[in-house]
């Protein structure tokens, strides 16, 4: 396993988060690079580097980028997800509060190939103090004469604005941070019927997750193959994993795709909190299906493998439990959050969700039946591939990956 | 775009490629339930409920967010989507509270009927848990909330964002706590304010104006056309009969008509009904006592007999049927015609939509008619008004009245008129539009239009 630093470089650096120390080690110094290419050309380096979006989706960047009109006749944004909500997942956080910079060099750069000159920073209400270290980046930067209307004389504009949401976690879903962003509720938007970019206020938006565009300085320094040399061929390069639950070192840690589980989990996390055995882990922030310590053995940490053995890398947060832990205290607590914050736009969710946390209760305080834990289970169905977004679907995942690998502690709550 | 054809529950239907599933199934009349599309809102997407099946589709999908294309092949019905249906359907029932017997809504509800359709299981949720909202809330304008029994379908709400673009409902709250309101202290203010009633698939809105007021399957709606200006809107007159009683009107609601008023109507015409049951002229009346026909009939004849200089005034707002009626009646008599039309003018009513400044509603009728307009303030031995407002500004020596509604000043003779819901005819709008309206009320003992009204008075029978 190596060590590989690639979003997470000056993590370690001593208030990185200042623009002269983060220049003494080497901020803004992809910015000649890039501006020597054209906008077309720094588009098909991230093609050709494999990059995948690391909001969860894991969609090629690439592919996403291209969809921006390329003759920059319409204004166009970008606009950056920073609305870090998953349960066990805290990684971007640490971008904008430990190397705020790099990712400001990415935004230069995305904005450039996508001939946009106003990029938008959407970030969780939650985090205020982490943007507010982000904002004092970017008055450096406009200080220093890196952002503005000539990005360090290279002849090009960018703009770049903090937008603080207001404790949504729906506001994560790209098209529902669009509709917040114009000033509306967050509601996820219909589907397009084809490829196309997002829309905001009409104009066309590339929308992408703080740490895919802080990942694009390093590849246009090192090229794509200098990215592709980390990680597996369909899973190139790297992510900061974030661990956390009965562990001994919680954190946030970048590994390259292809890490063993295990292997990050002992190295990384420590091992189990207390010496106990390994009991269950959700691999990717709360919405992918949990893993048994059996299935957790054998996984291994990228895009393709983690689908095969039926759960998400999503995020990379994963969340460690141990042997004592209550699976169905555990489920109850994804439950109320999910219940809480359902949009309550589809009915499938908006009910879905508050029933389902509603029956478990009932299970819970030991007056379920096995009908209950069975309707829970229908719900699944129903909140299933029936809304406008994954929300109601990831609730699905993370009912039958609990009820159907563990049926036999939620029965025992019901027989008690 | 081209036309093309698709195959619903294995049936061919042709269409225009591009247009909505859901248009196609509404107007083809095949069953489909949905709470939040509306023809005039759009797809929304939020209620799940107009689930189809489509050939080489994983999943089933929207038919109000799906582009009919060619060779589409469409399943309405089937075990497995009327068991999705079902299962959505008993989640938009979970926190309601089921209070059918108490509610307005009742009979014209989506719920119950795609309840009947789709649902009949029994609930398997306690009273107790339930989320529970505010109810019976007055937004103001006649519209009364209970946000209980919402179903979040936001058409409301994108109506007075979208339609109206004035803003004052939203839905605040997230998951099963999200509900439709006002800004605090802010009240649904608007001329059109009232459509949300009809646009309410369920009881969470109903009309102050008429609930508790007539169970609507006690209704019988008759199409007609508003008189409260010359736009014409579409109207569906609601009314009952109860037995002995004289019918009585309940209700105007808007009646869908792309060329004239789309899917609504405005608040002042869908109360205009009121008029029509206030203040009304049953009796005749010679010098103010009430008397008989034949007393009224020869009355009439001595004083249109006494000669003199006759002057006829005719509404705006009768019928072109009418209208004509009478001006072959006054070339009879010999008498002046004229309907001035500046008496109907208000520029505080009009608005760039469905309101127009001009409150007669056959304004157009009258020009079309070529009727004058002038009105003379000469002296005249004899005004025959039939229903004109300006009646009384005439310096008549004599004055027959044939009015639908009680007026102020003298006349010699007053005749009762049947006003247009009780009687038919045709209209042309301020557009140009002509159309019909037949006779929605039955009175037991019914008034005669100014065509009964001419024929008798020339000798013709009742």
């Amino acid at each position: 396993m190596r060590e590989c630093r690639i979003v997470s470089q000056k993590f370690d650096i001593y208030q990185s988060h200042k623009l002269d120390i983060a220049k003494e080690h080497g901020a803004y110094s992809s910015l000649k690079d890039a501006f020597a290419l054209s906008p077309h050309e720094i588009v098909e380096i991230i093609k050709l580097s494999g990059l995948r979006g690391k909001g969860g989706g894991g969609a090629p960047a690439g592919a996403k980028w291209a969809l921006m009109p390329q003759d920059g006749a319409q204004t166009s944004y970008l606009a950056v997800n920073c609305d870090e909500s998953e349960p066990g997942t805290f990684k971007d956080r640490q971008i904008i509060s430990k190397d705020p910079h790099l990712l400001l060099e990415g935004i230069i750069i995305t904005c450039y190939a996508i001939r946009s000159h106003s990029a938008y920073i959407y970030i969780r209400g939650e985090y205020s103090q982490f943007a507010k270290i982000l904002q004092e980046a970017i008055d450096e930067a406009y200080g220093a004469g890196i952002l503005g209307a000539d990005v360090m004389g290279l002849g090009y504009g960018v703009d770049v604005t903090i937008h603080r949401g207001a404790g949504a976690y729906i506001c994560g879903e790209k098209s529902a941070m669009l509709e917040s962003l114009e000033g509306k509720r967050g509601h996820p938007r219909l589907k397009p019927k084809r490829p196309e970019p997002e829309w905001y206020f009409g104009n066309p938006t590339l929308v992408n997750n703080v740490e895919t565009i802080t990942t694009v300085p390093y590849i246009i320094k090192h090229g794509a193959n200098g990215y592709r040399a980390y990680g597996t061929e369909q899973s190139p390069g790297t992510l900061l994993f974030a661990i956390s639950g009965h562990i001994n070192k919680p954190g946030v840690y970048e590994a390259e795709f292809g890490t063993p589980m295990m292997e990050y989990i002992n190295r990384y996390g420590g091992g189990i909190r207390g010496g106990k055995k390994l009991k269950a882990v959700i691999p990717g922030g709360a919405s992918t299906a949990v893993l048994t310590a059996a299935e957790a053995e054998c996984a291994i940490l990228d895009y393709e493998h983690m689908r095969t053995i039926g759960s998400a890398l999503g995020t990379g947060g994963m969340i460690v439990m141990d042997e004592d832990t209550d699976m169905v205290e555990a489920l109850k607590n994804l439950l109320e959050f999910y219940h809480h914050e359902s949009c309550g736009q589809c009915t499938p969710c908006r009910e879905g969700t508050g029933w389902s946390d509603t029956l478990l209760g009932r299970v819970l305080d030991g007056k379920g039946s096995n009908e209950d834990i069975d309707k829970i289970l229908e719900l699944a169905k129903t909140m299933d591939g029936q809304t406008i977004c994954v929300f109601a679907p990831a609730v699905a995942i993370v009912i039958r990956a609990f009820i159907g690998k563990f049926r036999d502690e939620f029965e025992a709550r019901v027989n008690r | 775009m081209s036309q093309i054809e698709i195959v619903i529950d294995e049936k061919k239907y042709a269409a225009q490629e591009g247009l909505l599933l859901i248009d196609l199934l509404i107007r083809e009349g095949l069953k489909v339930p949905y709470f939040c599309y509306h023809e005039a809102l759009g797809a929304d997407g939020n209620c799940r409920m107009c689930m189809v099946e489509i050939e080489g589709q994983k999943r089933p999908q929207i038919a109000c967010d799906t582009n009919i294309k060619e060779g589409m092949i469409v399943r309405t019905k089937g075990q497995m989507i009327e068991s999705v249906r079902r299962r959505i359907l008993e989640l938009e029932l979970i926190n309601h509270p089921v209070d059918c017997a108490i509610c307005d809504q009742a009979g014209e509800c989506k719920l119950q009927d795609f309840y009947m359709d789709y649902g009949l299981y029994d609930s398997k949720i306690d009273q107790a848990e339930k989320v529970h909202h505010k109810k019976h809330i007055d937004l103001g304008s006649n519209v009364m909330l209970d946000q209980e029994r919402c179903v979040l379908c936001a058409r409301c709400t994108r109506f007075t964002s979208d339609i109206t673009k004035t803003h004052e409902l939203g839905i605040v709250g997230r998951g099963d706590h999200a509900r439709v309101t006002t800004m605090p202290g802010k009240k649904l203010d608007n001329p059109y304010a009232m459509n949300v009633v009809d646009l309410c698939p369920v009881g969470a809105l109903t009309s102050k104006d008429f609930r508790f007021a007539q169970r609507v399957w006690f209704l019988t709606s008759t199409p007609s056309v508003c008189h409260g200006c010359a736009k014409g809107c579409n109207i569906f007159i609601d009314h009952n009969k109860e037995k002995y009683k004289d019918e009585r009107i309940y209700r105007f609601r808007p009646r869908p008509n792309a060329d004239v008023n789309g899917y609504f109507i405005c608040d002042a015409g869908r109360l205009s009904y009121k008029e029509l049951q206030e203040n009304r002229q049953l009796e005749m009346l010679i010098d103010g006592m009430v008397s008989k026909e034949d007393e009224a009939v020869a009355c009439y004849h001595k004083l249109v007999a006494d000669g003199g200089k006759i002057v006829i005034l005719a509404d705006a707002n009768l019928y072109t049927e009418e209208l004509e009626a009478i001006q072959k009646y006054a070339h009879i008599l010999g008498a002046q015609l004229c309907a001035p039309l500046e008496s109907y003018r208000d520029e505080s009513f009009g608005d760039d939509w469905l309101k127009s400044s001009q409150r007669a509603a056959n304004a157009k009728g009258v020009e079309k008619l070529g009727i004058a307009q002038i009105l003379s303030t000469d002296p005249v031995a004899l005004l025959i008004n039939f229903n004109h407002p300006d009646g009384s500004k005439i310096k008549a020596q004599k004055s027959i009245h044939l009015q639908t509604h009680q007026m102020e000043g003298k006349a010699d003779l007053v005749l009762p008129l049947a006003p247009f819901s009780e009687s038919s005819g045709t209209l042309v709008n301020e557009d140009g539009i002509e159309q019909f309206c037949p006779k929605a009320i039955w009175r037991n003992e019914p008034l005669m239009s100014a065509i009964e009204w001419i024929d008798l008075l020339q000798g013709g029978e009742r």
